[in-house]
């Protein structure tokens, strides 16, 4: 019996259970949605922000839409190891003859398939109210938003799968994940350009790595130039780096059985 | 006697300063339905964690099909927790179908051997419900469909009937000791000393995390007396119980609350007398014959030994 098959059979089950868990598949999705139609439109006309490359500000926030659709997806997908833990699945996963990291492997694959997926439809969604440049071509335009998502969701899984395996319970990791990421989210350019900020902001959004995911899906589809921009090269060096060790570090820790040492 | 397939000698598990196990020694045939006795926290769980590979052992030797334990046995063995092991939104299918690729099996190969169990515990036509959708007794019997699916030469149940009402305990026994027994070791931890006495062919009592004795159920019994009489004694003294002792026939003495355990050779030469020693104070008198219960409390009960039978 090999890993993979393992693992695949659990990414097929957790694929399953997310499309039947229609709270998690859509929630993920709509609010990111929502802050771009509401509080894009409503920026857009009430500030006119004609600093934006973008054009408008509904535009300018696709990227960040994306991010934070990442960003709640890893975190939904995350929490089902509490769901396995309480429904007694995962001592029934940790009982096969797999190794636990073979077990997490196949969770986290579904999960960040389910991150991606979101994320593009998503940006799908946003496609009628901005006007996209793909300055590269479309082609290699999306190719490049996609690169982009597909790291920006394995580093969001590590992270989610590293508290996962260390807070006792889903409320605290809930917290946990948002007084984490909703600062990264803040000074990543998703909501306002990094160019021009005072000095210590321009400092954490120079080390703050989803800063470069969303660099990256702005230059792909509706800058019209990279000038303000890290560049490509700096972006996907940085995800790649960072995503792949902040992954392979997530699933160093397997989540407890349970809490009470029993 | 049987080549052993779990082997445990010495073991010891901390979970922090409590031992669970504490010098654990204990031997289990080949074929044979073997059954671990014990209160609460007296350490079995721990143990078929621990065959089952998913702890390890902080001191002693432990070995399964002569190996130590590793991920790679487990192929071997199915375990039923105490509680089920479901997710919700998969139905009862596609449950099995996750547990037998998990063990190596084909999508189609699950599938077939899924319907045939499903149907040998009495779960025929019920593989697209959703596990919320079946009763507990159901799921149980799910449970034990999944841990057979691969075709285990060891299974262990932890408790594998809590919560099941009788009726549903027996069709589940019935179709695992009928239908599904083949020559395969059944390691089962229980409370429940009557299932125990019905279907083990060894036990073992377990007390704090050590092994106080084992034998078959008939064995144990055949050790005590042959009654067990349990006398309802308002104002019992210690004095009128050591006397109780000494009388012709009877064995251990034991008490609980207002409640007297005695075992006897004659109930009823013994009863009579003591209606006779205590006129007025005897509000109840139950004689059955001595269980496998008996034996139980006898070696591992918390209950007040007040006198060591004579023998």
């Amino acid at each position: 019996m090999s890993a993979v098959g393992a693992a695949m059979a659990l990414f097929e089950r957790d694929i399953r259970a997310v499309l039947r868990s229609r709270s998690q598949l859509y929630s993920s999705m709509v609010t990111p949605l929502l802050f771009l139609v509401f509080l894009g439109n409503g920026v857009s006309s009430g500030l006119e922000p004609t600093a934006l490359s973008a054009g408008n500000f509904t535009a300018y926030l696709v990227a960040g839409a994306v991010v934070m659709t990442a960003v709640f997806s890893s975190t939904f997908s995350s929490a089902s190891y509490y769901r396995d833990r309480d429904s007694g699945v995962l001592r029934m996963l940790l009982s096969s003859p797999h190794r636990p990291r073979t077990i997490l492997l196949g969770k986290s694959l579904a999960g960040v398939t389910i991150g991606v997926v979101q994320a593009l439809v998503v940006l799908l969604a946003a496609a009628p109210f901005v006007q996209f440049e793909w300055q590269f071509g479309v082609p290699a335009g999306i190719a490049i938003a996609l690169a982009a998502v597909v790291l920006l969701n394995l580093l969001l899984a590590g992270v989610a799968q590293a508290f996962a395996s260390r807070i006792q319970t889903m409320q605290g990791f809930h917290l946990l994940m948002n007084l984490a990421l909703f600062p990264l989210l803040f000074f990543s350019g998703a909501f306002f350009p990094v160019a021009g900020l005072p000095a210590w902001l321009e400092v954490l959004a120079r080390v703050n790595p989803l800063s470069y995911a969303v660099d990256a899906m702005q230059l792909a589809a509706y800058a019209d130039g990279t000038d303000g921009y890290f560049g490509l090269a700096m972006d996907f060096g940085v995800l790649t780096a960072v995503s792949v060790l902040v992954y392979v570090a997530g699933l160093a820790r397997v989540p407890r059985l349970t809490w009470s040492g029993a | 006697m049987a080549e052993a397939v779990v082997e445990a000698r010495g073991i010891v598990h901390r979970y922090g300063e409590r031992r669970a196990l504490d010098g654990f020694t204990l031997q289990v045939p080949a074929g044979c339905v073997f059954g671990l006795l014990g209160p609460n926290g007296s350490g079995k769980s721990t143990f078929i964690t621990m065959v089952a590979a998913m702890e390890r052992p902080a001191e002693g030797e432990l070995r399964v099909f002569g190996q130590e334990p590793s991920p790679s046995l487990r192929a071997r063995t199915a375990t039923v927790f105490q509680e089920n092991a479901q997710d919700p939104l998969l139905s009862a299918g596609e449950t099995l179908r996750l547990a037998g690729k998990l063990f190596g099996m084909s999508g189609s190969a699950a599938s077939d051997r899924g319907r045939r169990l499903l149907g040998t515990f009495g779960l025929a036509g019920r593989e697209k419900d959703r596990i919320g959708a079946l009763s507990g007794g159901m799921r149980r019997r799910l449970e034990m469909a999944r841990a057979l699916l691969h075709d285990p030469d060891l299974l262990l149940l932890d408790e594998p009937t809590t919560g099941v009402d009788p009726e549903e305990r027996r069709a589940l026994w019935d179709a695992l000791l009928n239908a599904e027994r083949l020559r395969r070791t059944v390691l089962l931890a229980t409370n429940d000393l009557a299932e125990a006495d019905g279907v083990c062919e060894q036990v073992a009592f377990i007390k704090d995390g050590r092994v106080v004795t084992t034998g078959t159920p008939s064995a144990l019994k055949a050790g005590l007396r042959r009654e067990a009489v349990r006398v309802g004694w308002e104002g019992v003294t210690e004095a009128q119980l050591a006397e109780v002792r000494n009388w012709p026939g009877a064995g251990e003495v034991t008490t609980d609350g207002e409640v007297v355990h005695l075992a006897s050779d004659d109930a009823s030469a013994l009863v009579p007398r003591l209606f006779a020693f205590a006129p007025g104070a005897i509000r109840s008198v139950t004689i059955e014959r001595s269980s496998l219960e008996d034996a139980y409390f006898q070696h591992v009960s918390r209950r007040t030994a007040v006198v060591e039978a004579a023998r």
